[in-house]
């Protein structure tokens, strides 16, 4: 009675003082705070790095200047390599080999003779030399990256800037047959709407141009960051990311650093890591209903039978990986002395990456998709810049930290993103699953033909499928 | 009604235990089968139709000018990598030593002294299943009164060689001038496996542990053995087990200083899970418990780091081989890598990765001059492929038990630890099995004395066993 009474009095004289206030700013507040946290992504904290030798200078700043760079040669680097091919040694393989055990050593004699007498690694540089090179210093190390803008650009058509990144073993060098093709589309007969690029190909640290690391820890996150700061360094706020192989990995990382300043992520290859149970039943179920999983007709066709493609292919052919990341120095020792064996290791990937049915044929099908050329001048960025060990150092920095590759898959990606999915890439990944990171996805595209080296080796498919992501993309 | 049905169901089960304990009984006593002996033709080409050539050569290693300037030039254009700040062993070799090595290798260390020292023992070839065997046969220079030559073939592994048993050798021919025991005195026979050193390597698929068991079987029947010990570790292992398999009543003895275990099961799972707590549940000794556990760091962990090399030449050997039959110094890197880390894993934390504390330059290095001035790191590898390309566990002898008599050495330091517990099940003979106070993987080159008194001490307990056995 009391109570009531009490309440009474207050719900005449003090409820529509106080309560209604209060309340309201109690529901205002908790829809604030629901509506932000709503948006509010989490992202990889940039952090920041030292990688060069011995301890960071305390004082002054950084040079960040970014000086013009021409790739050159001599003839005693040329005569040097000539030694080594005439001095090789090589071991007659089994009868029936094939590309089963590695690379053939017959056919490997055939490589190295077109090196030796006619492979022009002068006329080579020449041809690397055609787009402007630069170097700039980021975290005390050198960075190299080609930098091509469009030659011509129609009235009232902005340029969108692109940061393409290569992986191991490739180099910048991959984006070569692309780069017109994204710069002057029209000339190359790709109209895909009003979009032109200035295209930027940096060289990961560690690989071709670009200094090594001399500091351990060195992985994709801080790769990242360092490709953040660069273009900002060359003025862009915003830009397109592509990437394959490790470069799938770092762009996805600088989507999940800086989100604000990728407009979009291209990627031709997706690594998701270690799956859980749910995703194991999924897949057994797949096998038989793909529909009621997720999977199209075509996943269906690229993942089975599950096993062989994706246990044992990949335990057949992970073994450089087991030994990089663990070993580098010792993988990579003989190979950065020996120019027949860095080829061999090489170029045995752009063998079973491209096509697996490579394996059965003696000559393991390299020249039916590239022409020796190219192959040898991509080899020869690992060998003039010495950066073989370098380059397999980057697999135990990332895998010894994190061996499933799925520490950030948290974060997810939610910048618009594309992919490109080359029927025989290592391994397929399907859109249900991208779809666990890859919270955005604008475009999923199954290409007709294609392997690991989507850039070198299909250009203009992969390049209309950029157009198509990007010009999606900006419609938005 | 209810009580038939009890009985009817219990003799059901009755017959069912039975029925199960009968199969298991006539499964498990077909796990006492021989291994096949595995013939083939591992020549160039196709088979001739004539008798092949069984005689046996003397053989002796030799070098010419040309092959030592090479070697030089290749060492002098050497390029390396510089090593990241701080990293000892961790990436591998670290290239500031090996800058030591290489530079000790090419103004100290002199192979027309080392050949002599490979030469002070007799060499021998003959071509069995169409390649060249190559083996060292020492007998002992003085034998006691009444007493024969034990014959004792000892088998090398990857990347080891005969050299390895060099040290060694003399406390088994000769154990009397060396403070050992003379009980015992045998004449030994170090063979080179098949694509390793001096031997001639296969020309055709499929040449695995097996076919090299094989091949050693008609060796030492060619040399007029009927009966004999075997003695191996590494890949010595495996052809010295899948021989006691294929002629157990040849083998007297089997003596291992790795004894791996790779057909597992539920019960290996659920010993790792409680053995540490429960130890003697599962047959595990003190010295296992500290040896073993915690077994995510000292078992899978270490096997994962560890094992790259054989993944890699498992799956691509002809790839990782081909610079490092070209780079002297990739294959000299590549190569003390293994005695670092496999002689002792803390050798990692060291900046010259602790090598020349167990070992010496000159016997590391005519190790790999054996690889180098034979070629043969390519097909030293393919051995992986041809052995593990099914995947471990899956191969026919790898089911079938041993039932020779079995002495086991288990170095402290060898890359992963089995205890007794788990041999058993394989070596279902073990006669002795004994914890080394130290020594890693490359036993004989290390602890020469150690093995040598283990071998000597195990074959006394075979020889007291057949003695009594007579009578």
């Amino acid at each position: 009675q009391t109570i009531l009474c009490f309440l009474r009095s207050f719900e005449y004289s003090q409820k529509n003082a106080v309560l209604v206030p209060v309340a309201a700013l109690g529901v205002g507040g908790m829809l604030v705070y629901w509506l932000r946290s709503r948006h509010k992504i989490k992202t990889i904290e940039m952090g920041d790095g030292w990688w060069g030798s011995g301890e960071r200078p305390l004082k002054g700043r950084e040079d960040e200047s970014i000086r013009p760079f021409k790739i050159e040669t001599s003839d005693k680097e040329i005569e040097d390599l000539h030694r080594r091919l005439d001095q090789a040694r090589y071991t007659p393989h089994v009868e029936g080999a094939a590309f089963h055990y590695g690379f053939n050593s017959s056919y490997l004699k055939k490589v190295v003779s077109y090196w030796r007498n006619q492979f022009d690694w002068r006329k080579q540089v020449e041809v690397l030399n055609k787009y402007p090179h630069f170097h700039t210093t980021i975290e005390g190390i050198d960075i190299h990256f080609i930098h091509v803008k469009p030659s011509y650009v129609p009235h009232g058509r902005a340029v969108q800037p692109l940061l393409m990144v290569h992986g191991w073993p490739g180099s910048f060098y991959e984006f070569y047959k692309i780069i017109p093709l994204l710069t002057e589309p029209a000339k190359h007969g790709l109209n895909e709407g009003d979009i032109v690029f200035e295209v930027i190909c940096p060289s990961i640290p560690g690989y071709g141009f670009s200094e090594a690391p001399h500091q351990q820890g060195f992985d994709s996150i801080a790769t990242a960051r360092i490709f953040h700061k660069l273009m900002n360094r060359l003025g862009f706020k915003e830009y397109y990311l592509q990437g394959g192989d490790w470069g799938s990995r770092i762009t996805t990382n600088m989507a999940q650093m800086l989100p604000q300043s990728v407009r979009g992520l291209h990627l031709n290859v997706v690594f998701i890591g270690k799956q859980g149970l749910g995703r194991l039943i999924s897949i057994m179920l797949g096998a038989y209903v793909p529909w009621l999983v997720g999977l199209s007709r075509e996943d269906a066709r690229r993942i089975y039978p599950f096993m062989q493609k994706n246990i044992y292919d990949i335990l057949r052919e992970s073994g450089y990986l087991h030994i990089q990341a663990t070993k580098p120095d010792t993988a990579g020792c003989g190979l950065n002395d020996s120019p027949v064996g860095l080829a061999a290791y090489i170029l045995e990937k752009f063998s079973t990456w491209t096509d697996k049915s490579f394996l059965h044929k003696d000559d393991g099908g390299l020249e039916s998709k590239y022409s020796l050329d190219e192959l040898l001048t991509n080899v020869m960025i690992y060998w003039v810049t010495s950066s073989i060990v370098s380059s397999m150092r980057y697999y135990k920095e990332n895998f010894s930290k994190d061996p499933n590759l799925t520490a950030y898959n948290r974060f997810g990606v939610h910048v618009p993103t594309g992919i490109a999915a080359f029927p025989q890439e290592i391994v397929h990944t399907p859109r249900t699953w991208a779809k666990d990171v890859y919270k955005n996805i604008i475009t999923y595209s199954y290409m007709p033909h294609g392997g690991h080296f989507a850039a070198f080796e299909e250009p203009k498919l992969l390049a209309q499928d950029i157009m198509q992501f990007v010009r999606k993309v900006e419609q938005l | 009604r209810f009580t038939r049905v009890l009985f009817f169901s219990c003799r059901l089960e009755v017959f069912l235990v039975l029925g199960t304990v009968i199969i298991y009984f006539i499964f498990s006593k077909k796990k006492e089968e021989t291994l096949p002996f595995k013939d083939g033709w591992w020549g160039k080409g196709q088979k001739a139709d004539t008798k092949e050539d069984t005689t046996i050569r003397p053989f002796k290693v030799e070098t010419r000018e040309e092959e030592l300037s090479d070697l030089f030039r290749r060492l002098d254009q050497a390029r390396f990598t510089e090593p990241l700040e701080n990293s000892c062993f961790h990436y591998g070799i670290n290239s500031v030593y090996l800058r030591k090595v290489v530079s000790y290798w090419k103004n100290q260390f002199n192979w027309k002294k080392q050949v002599e020292v490979l030469n002070k023992y007799p060499h021998f070839k003959t071509k069995i299943q169409g390649i060249d065997v190559h083996f060292v046969h020492v007998k002992p220079p003085h034998l006691p009164e009444g007493q024969s030559a034990k014959p004792l073939l000892m088998i090398h592994g990857w990347p080891g060689s005969f050299y390895e048993f060099y040290k060694i050798i003399p406390l088994l021919t000769d154990p009397a001038s060396h403070g050992l025991s003379d009980e015992h005195v045998f004449e030994v026979i170090c063979p080179s496996i098949p694509g390793y050193g001096f031997s001639e390597a296969p020309h055709k698929k499929g040449f695995n542990s097996v076919s090299a068991a094989s091949i050693f079987y008609e060796l030492m029947l060619r040399l007029g053995f009927n009966e004999f010990y075997a003695q191996g570790g590494d890949w010595g292992w495996l052809i010295c087990t899948n021989l006691a398999q294929m002629a157990p009543n040849c083998m007297k003895g089997l003596h291992l200083n790795l004894a791996s275990v790779t057909k597992v099961g539920f019960a290996h799972l659920l010993s790792v899970l409680l053995g540490r707590y429960f130890p003697g549940l599962f047959g595990f000794q003190e010295e296992d418990v500290r040896r073993m556990f915690p077994f995510l760091k000292k078992g899978l962990y270490r096997i994962l780091l560890e094992s790259g090399y054989a993944h890699i030449q498992a799956t691509k050997p002809d790839t990782v081989g081909c610079g490092l039959n070209d780079s002297p110094v990739g294959l000299a890197a590549y190569i003390l890598e293994k005695f670092s880390s496999w002689t002792d894993l803390e050798f990692q934390n060291l900046e010259d990765g602790g090598l020349e504390r167990k070992f010496n330059l000159d016997d590391l290095l005519t190790n790999i001059m054996i690889y180098w001035v034979s070629g043969c790191i390519v097909s030293s590898m393919r051995f992986y492929k041809e052995n593990l390309q099914k995947g471990i566990g899956t191969q026919k002898h790898e089911k079938l038990t041993v039932q020779v008599p079995t002495g086991i050495a288990s170095f402290p330091n060898e890359i992963m630890h089995t205890p007794q517990a788990w041999a058993q099940k394989k070596y279902t003979n073990i006669v002795s099995f004994h914890f080394m106070p130290r020594g890693g993987h490359f036993a004989a080159l290390e602890e020469p004395e150690l093995l040598a008194k283990d071998i000597l001490q195990f074959v006394g307990k075979v020889e007291k066993e057949q003695l009594k056995k007579k009578r």
